[in-house]
């Protein structure tokens, strides 16, 4: 597991520069143009890369075999044995089909994932802004702590620390609430006993790339919040959890952005597949 | 059919508009086209603010004072009137007055309360009326109602009882668009004809529970079975440690089941006390809150549970949370549950959508009619500190709402409704040396000078008003009565049976014991004095004609005479109904109403025909103002900034005189007249 967490890590720190480069324009255009942009190039790229991943003269075949059979429905509408026989063609077919997207699909998933990890530091949620109301930072203890430690919380010149620490024995955690009085990205500096950590907060408006969560060893977290390294094992921290407010638009705005990319992709590799003769 | 073959060129760009298009019209958020404007309403703008129970005699004492800059700047520029009101002069009549540019015979609101004589005496809310659906079918413990053949089960809704045309139909009539925030005694929202009218509903719009606003408090000092005090639910919280054990947020009853069961919210409270702090979670939401503090609004969802063959019910509220102490008595404060304008489970507004257009600019805010939570206070759930605190919270939604309005209107009728000069000055008012019910001499003094800071408070707005459209519009600021110390009270039908009207002599309330073969007037509501009046009342007795003549004018003489231990005269005026109302909505009227002294008014338990040893007693509420006295006694204010012709004007002439300001004829339903001089345009 350690390694594994090692190796997602040091991935996340390549995606993470390249998403700095890439992905860079988000800030400064409007969410629905950056959105449309990115399922383009996306959906053209992974067209592209499911063209040379996968056995287009079969898919062609099978395609063709389609056609066949819906010609063959079409003509001998009369004949029951006949259409019958010419369904389940299609249906196997249409399974031969998926079965050489298998190639492609695994050729394309890792990448995919990681790209839509950088996507959600932009438009899963937004930062916050100086009127916004204070926003909730919570920090979750590992389940073995015995002793609870001395939690204190430095926010610098660029936060005010409203309420907190406030602690829930019960549940191992500790809350803040924060109000950023700084425009930028900013440091939340932990004193948890002996160590300490940070957290970045993200403050303005439009688009940051900024991440809900500091996580800790959990290789799905690290995975989701690639922005921050991971909180040290031997940390008596798990993670740090910051409530950023949800981005309101059902194109690029919490949870829909991801649905609409999926969506837009598809659409756009749909126009663009004659032009560059795919068959899937 | 032949179809159209399209070229590939063709398919592309075709494509390319459908694809823009929607893109567009997903960004824009698919906006509608506004309504053609008509012409009638092109350029005139007139913009009334009205202030609820502002006081003539404070606001000159404020004026002369320096203290209301604005107001008087609007007094030399225009005019200033004090403002006839309403008889009896209490909110919902005094608005319906307002809105018909007539008395309560055209609209048929006497009272906040009525009673229905054909089931002798039973009382119910004069503005608006719930009625029960008809018809369901029965699913185990749950019933359905099908609205469509062939079951036509009809829902329940509730009834505006406000009869007659409001005025702002005549402007929607002429294509002169108007837009009224938080008007009184238009709950539901009257429907607009043509589409050149919407409203926020004001007092009378419920919560959840279908309450005018129950607070819900959690102690660690409350009783252990939640209790229902009369305007709030109590409860004890316990701690395990410092987690709670699960609280129940009491949402809408659920309607759904054959016997209604309220729907139910779960929450847990974590605290600190060391930080004197606390966190709440509630529906996926975690609140961080320190001693003395408010959260944001939350979102509540309530689950209405269906038969099993259907998808349950979700009702959307939304509440505040208020952290009044950590330790030693854990207090935990919850706002009524409001109804969340984002997805309303009842007509906010009209048009219905207008509710979510104005939260999607302002977020939640308080939507119920009551806002400032009086009975908070009154319960001593809140100290006055936290009733202000809180009452100010609304004020400021009040003024963010304001510019919301202000933003978004162009021309036609703007009317804005702020209820802090009522709902703080019932709570704060107190302009006398004498003993407060409930405080100190200088605490006393210290929140009526709250108020007085709150009067400046509505000058300012004023001011940014005159400011931004002092120029190019006719501003009116307006109240709807004045206000009085409310000291002592009188219980009308305690004096009823003492003198005799009411039997037996044992008599504990009109509604449970009254023997009525022995009693021939009865008191009900904060004004109205009936007759038990043969072949109106089931179980009358007072013949009609030359016996009720003789009660009528024995009551109001002997009424008239009454005075208090220190001989004070207790009541101003009794008016006889028959001369003071005309108009086609009689109905309900009362036969007499009683006018209040300034600092008497009816007895807390007169309004619900209870009946008291005592005759005349101390008011010992928080409660320690008010304004259901004689209508002489609490006039309201006029000021405009267009001159003002008429000398006593009263509530029912703005209704005339605005649509004059739009060039319509004043209706024949209207008693009142224009006031505003006609040639100042």
């Amino acid at each position: 597991m350690e390694l594994l967490v090692s190796l997602v890590t040091i991935i996340n720190a390549g995606a993470n520069a390249l998403g700095s480069f890439f992905l860079s324009p988000i800030a400064l255009l409007p969410g629905w143009i950056s959105i449309n942009i990115i399922s383009a190039v996306l959906g053209v790229l992974l067209l592209l890369i499911f063209k040379y991943t996968s056995n287009q003269k079969t898919i062609s075949r099978i395609r063709d075999d389609i056609k066949a059979n819906m010609l063959a429905i079409k003509l001998f509408k009369g004949s029951i044995s006949v259409a019958f026989k010419s369904q389940r063609k299609i249906f196997f077919a249409s399974f031969k089909l998926l079965f050489h997207s298998i190639v492609p699909m695994l050729v394309m998933i890792l990448p995919v994932s990681f790209i839509l990890s950088q996507m959600g530091m932009w438009y899963q949620a937004r930062p916050v802004q100086l009127n916004d109301d204070p926003i909730i930072v919570k920090m979750k203890l590992n389940d073995g702590l015995e002793v609870w430690p001395e939690v204190t919380l430095q926010t610098g010149q660029a936060i005010q620390n409203i309420i907190g620490p406030v602690r829930v024995l019960s549940k191992k955690e500790i809350y803040w609430k924060i109000k950023p009085i700084q425009n930028g990205y900013n440091s939340l500096i932990f004193k948890v006993g002996t160590e300490s950590i940070k957290k970045q907060l993200a403050t303005g408006d439009g688009f940051m790339r900024l991440s809900n969560k500091r996580p800790g060893q959990n290789i799905a977290d690290i995975f989701l919040y690639p922005l921050e390294k991971p909180i040290p094992r031997d940390s008596i921290v798990h993670s740090i959890i910051i409530d950023y407010p949800s981005r309101d638009s059902r194109m690029y705005g919490t949870n829909w952005w991801l649905i609409y990319f999926f969506i837009a992709s598809m659409m756009f590799a749909l126009i663009f597949k004659p032009f560059l003769k795919v068959r899937i | 059919m032949i179809m159209k073959k399209i070229n590939r060129r063709e398919f592309i760009k075709k494509s390319i508009i459908t694809a823009t298009t929607v893109v567009t019209g997903m960004s824009t958020g698919f906006s509608c086209t506004k309504k053609k404007k008509l012409p009638g309403a092109k350029g005139k703008r007139v913009i009334v603010i009205g202030f609820d129970g502002m006081d003539p005699g404070l606001c000159e004492n404020l004026m002369a004072e320096g203290r209301l800059p604005n107001l008087m700047k609007l007094r030399k520029q225009g005019g200033y009137r004090i403002l006839g009101t309403s008889n009896p002069p209490q909110s919902p009549v005094a608005w319906a007055n307002f809105i018909n540019g007539a008395g309560p015979g055209s609209h048929g609101i006497f009272d906040f309360i009525h009673r229905d004589p054909e089931r002798q005496v039973a009382p119910f809310f004069a503005a608006a009326e719930t009625v029960a659906g008809q018809g369901y079918l029965e699913f185990g413990d749950h019933k359905i109602q099908l609205d469509f053949w062939p079951f036509n089960h009809k829902p329940s809704k509730t009834i505006l009882k406000r009869q007659g045309v409001p005025f702002w139909d005549y402007l929607d009539q002429a294509g002169i668009e108007s837009t009224f925030y938080n008007l009184p005694s238009n709950y539901p929202p009257s429907p607009s004809k043509y589409g050149n009218h919407q409203c926020l509903a004001g007092m009378g719009t419920p919560d959840l529970l279908g309450t005018y606003g129950t607070f819900q408090h959690f102690a660690e000092n409350g009783p252990m079975k939640t209790k229902s005090t009369g305007g709030g639910m109590e409860s004890r919280i316990i701690f395990n440690e410092d987690t709670s054990e699960p609280l129940m947020l009491e949402g809408p009853n659920n309607t759904l089941l054959n016997e209604p069961k309220p729907t139910l919210i779960e929450f847990l409270v974590h605290r600190d006390k060391k930080a004197q702090a606390a966190v709440i979670e509630i529906e996926n939401q975690t609140l961080v809150l320190k001693k003395g503090g408010w959260s944001k609004w939350v979102n509540l969802d309530y689950t209405l549970s269906a038969p099993a063959v259907m998808p349950d019910k979700q009702i959307k509220g939304t509440c505040r949370f208020y952290l009044q102490e950590v330790s030693p008595n854990f207090r935990l404060y919850v706002t009524p549950i409001n109804t969340n304008p984002r997805d309303p489970a009842i007509q906010l507004t009209e048009p219905p959508e207008f509710s979510k257009k104005m939260s999607e600019k302002l977020g939640l805010f308080y939507t119920t009619g009551f806002q400032e939570d009086h009975k908070a206070l009154s319960k001593e759930v809140f100290t006055e500190d936290e009733y202000i605190e809180q009452a100010d919270y609304v004020l400021l939604e009040r003024v963010n709402l304001l510019n919301y309005a202000l933003e978004n209107y162009d021309d036609g009728l703007l009317f804005f409704y702020f209820s802090s000069t009522d709902l703080q000055a019932h709570m704060l008012w107190w302009d006398s040396e004498a003993e407060h019910p409930t405080r100190s001499r200088t605490e006393a003094k210290k929140y009526f000078s709250h108020l007085k800071k709150i009067y400046s408070h509505m000058d300012k707005i004023v001011g940014d008003l005159l400011k931004s459209h002092g120029e190019n519009s006719h501003i009116i600021v307006m109240s709807d009565h004045g206000f009085s110390n409310f000291k002592r009270q009188f219980n009308l039908n305690s004096w009823l049976r003492d003198n005799g009207y009411i039997g037996p002599s044992d008599t504990t309330s009109i509604l449970s014991d009254a023997d009525w073969t022995a009693t021939r007037a009865y008191g009900l509501g904060m004004n109205g004095l009936y007759l038990n009046l043969r072949k109106r009342e089931r179980y009358g007795i007072v013949d009609p004609g030359q016996e009720r003549e003789k009660l009528l004018e024995e009551l109001t003489a002997k009424l008239e005479a009454v005075r208090d231990i220190d001989g004070r005269e207790v009541i101003r005026k009794v008016h006889r109904a028959d001369k003071i109302y005309s108009g086609q909505a009689l109905q309900y009227a009362p036969d007499l109403i009683v006018g209040y002294s300034r600092d008497f008014r009816a007895s807390w338990e007169t309004c619900l025909g209870g009946i008291t040893d005592k005759v005349i007693y101390d008011n010992n509420s928080a409660w320690s103002a008010d304004h259901c006295m004689d209508a002489s006694e609490v006039p309201g204010v006029l000021f405009s900034n267009r001159p003002l012709a008429e000398p006593d004007p009263s509530l029912e002439d703005l209704a005339p005189s605005i649509l004059k300001e739009f060039g319509l004829k004043i209706p024949a339903t209207m008693t009142g007249k224009n006031i505003f001089n006609e040639d100042h345009s």
